[in-house]
């Protein structure tokens, strides 16, 4: 299925004859071996949710972090190759500090979102260098409109405001659950609530994870809310293991009442939260 | 065809025919990449941009999804092609209007403006280090001096004024339907040119399409600024079109 690119694909400076960039497209597909990351947009706030595999039991948990602060009011969760993300990372802190002497004021989240796709399509114009095996998501609040906001930086360049996003391995089926949820009502106060966020992430992780097949994973997550006081940090262990316990319950029970379809009494089966 | 080798699609060089082939692939990938089409003109004292707005993802913002950008209060551009190469194209071109505000004291003429960008993507058809920008550009404003002025920038650093044009996947269909009509446009109203603008871009598509579903911005007289239409304005524009059809 993949064209072999035949010589069109050797650097990100050149076009294929049908107008494309193999070279970016290839730095997407690195992006999609890796484990998956979740962006939610809620009512009132943000989360950022990545799955981290162990690939080693001597490894310390919460060691080799998928999710950075870059502000007091901004994080980034990266997948796809860290080393890459560790530069998106590094380049969105000096950019926050930057604006931040010049123009005494914290970066607004549509500023800070442009300048990192700017910077990252850059690396897909020159021969010499390679585009960035990373995707970004960004979750940031604007001190001054008081608007939270989520937006994904994918290796193209390309950068869009999102309700919700994923990327990563499990990111069509996540996107599949993702659109199930109340995130984008017309009113917006019926929209999902962080805290409901931070469980419905969880259980979509873990919905997606196959036990035999992937590795073991540790689950990272970040929020920035009102309950933070609007700062990016990460959700508290004790929230993230609530939110587990209830994920897998939720799993369960849902498998339950499907091989019960063939049983007459499947209405009983209520989803309780 | 047969003779030219493989090297001359790698980068800028010129093939034993004499064609620039990275620079053909990259019109290419700016009319075809994204798949909507851009349509622009201008009437006797304002000029239009409209273009079709598709959100990709039902998960997306649509507020975020645009092809339509200020560059200065008085100019406004839409430009199709690759999102992020439009994007670092814009970013060049408000940085150029800037700094031209800087150093003469006035806002940057459109021609002005349209020969610089121009100028600059030309660099990157003969350099061997940066690719041509998949991008097409169509700058508008009034000019205080020359009027309403609609100026296409493509990849390769050709900018021309136009009375109207189009870009994008259905170029051809777009312009020949303006080409139908050049001679009226030119004593056109504000209203009439969105109008029209509109009724070309439905008759491209050969459908009919919501307010929410197209982008329409415009500068009017010599002291207008450039604005882009809410989606009440926009309706209103087809509703009145479907009336005066029916």
């Amino acid at each position: 299925m993949a064209s072999s690119g035949s010589g069109y694909d050797l650097s990100a400076s050149t076009f294929s004859p049908d107008g494309r960039i193999f070279q970016v497209e290839y730095a997407s597909k690195a992006v999609n071996n890796a484990g998956t990351a979740l962006g939610l947009k809620c009512r009132n706030g943000v989360v950022l949710c990545v799955e981290k595999p162990l690939l080693n039991k001597m490894l310390l948990p919460n060691s080799n972090r998928r999710i950075h602060t870059v502000d007091t009011h901004s994080g980034i969760a990266i997948t796809g190759f860290v080393s890459d993300g560790r530069q998106i990372v590094n380049r969105a802190r000096e950019e926050c500090s930057n604006y931040e002497e010049t123009y005494g004021t914290k970066v607004p989240p549509t500023v800070l979102g442009d300048r990192l796709a700017a910077y990252v399509h850059y690396f897909t114009l020159h021969g010499s260098l390679r585009p960035f095996g990373a995707t970004a998501l960004l979750a940031s609040y604007d001190t001054e409109t008081k608007e939270h906001c989520l937006q994904m930086i994918e290796p193209s360049g390309v950068s869009y405001k999102y309700f919700g996003c994923a990327a990563g391995k499990g990111r069509q089926p996540a996107k599949t659950e993702l659109e199930k949820l109340d995130i984008n009502k017309p009113d917006r106060g019926e929209n999902i609530d962080v805290r409901e966020g931070v469980k419905q992430l969880a259980r979509i992780i873990h919905l997606l994870h196959e036990e035999g097949k992937d590795k073991p994973f540790e689950l990272e997550m970040s929020w920035l809310c009102e309950e933070s006081g609007w700062e990016h940090k990460g959700v508290p262990r004790d929230l993230i293991k609530e939110a587990v316990e209830w994920a897998k319950k939720d799993i369960a029970e849902a498998e339950e009442s499907e091989s019960e379809e063939d049983d007459d009494d499947d209405d009983d089966e209520e989803m309780n939260e | 065809m047969s003779r030219d080798s493989n090297y001359d699609h790698h980068i800028s060089i010129f093939s034993p025919q004499g064609r620039l082939y990275q620079m053909e692939y990259a019109f290419k990938a700016a009319s075809s990449a994204s798949g909507l089409t851009g349509i622009s003109l201008r009437g006797k004292d304002s000029c239009v941009v409209v273009t079709q707005k598709k959100v990709p993802d039902r998960l997306m913002d649509p507020q975020s999804v645009s092809h339509i950008f200020t560059i200065t209060p008085q100019i406004g551009c839409l430009a199709t092609g690759m999102i992020a190469d439009c994007k670092a194209q814009i970013q060049r071109m408000r940085y150029e209007a800037a700094d031209f505000q800087f150093k003469y004291g006035y806002g940057i003429p459109v021609h002005v403006l349209a020969k610089r960008i121009a100028d600059i993507a030309q660099v990157n058809t003969q350099s061997a280090s940066m690719r041509p920008l998949a991008t097409v550009c169509m700058l508008v404003g009034v000019d205080d001096e020359r009027g309403p002025q609609v100026f296409k920038v493509d990849c390769a650093g050709h900018y021309l004024p136009f009375f109207g044009t189009a870009s994008g996947a259905k170029e051809q269909e777009a312009m020949n339907y303006l080409e139908k009509k050049v001679e009226e446009m030119k004593d056109y109203d504000a209203d009439q040119t969105v109008r029209t603008a509109i009724m070309c871009l439905g008759s491209v598509l050969g459908s009919d399409f919501r307010g929410s579903e197209v982008e329409v911005a415009m500068v009017e007289g010599k002291t207008g600024r450039f604005t882009v239409l809410t989606e009440e304005e926009i309706d209103a524009h087809l509703s009145f079109i479907a009336d005066s059809d029916a």
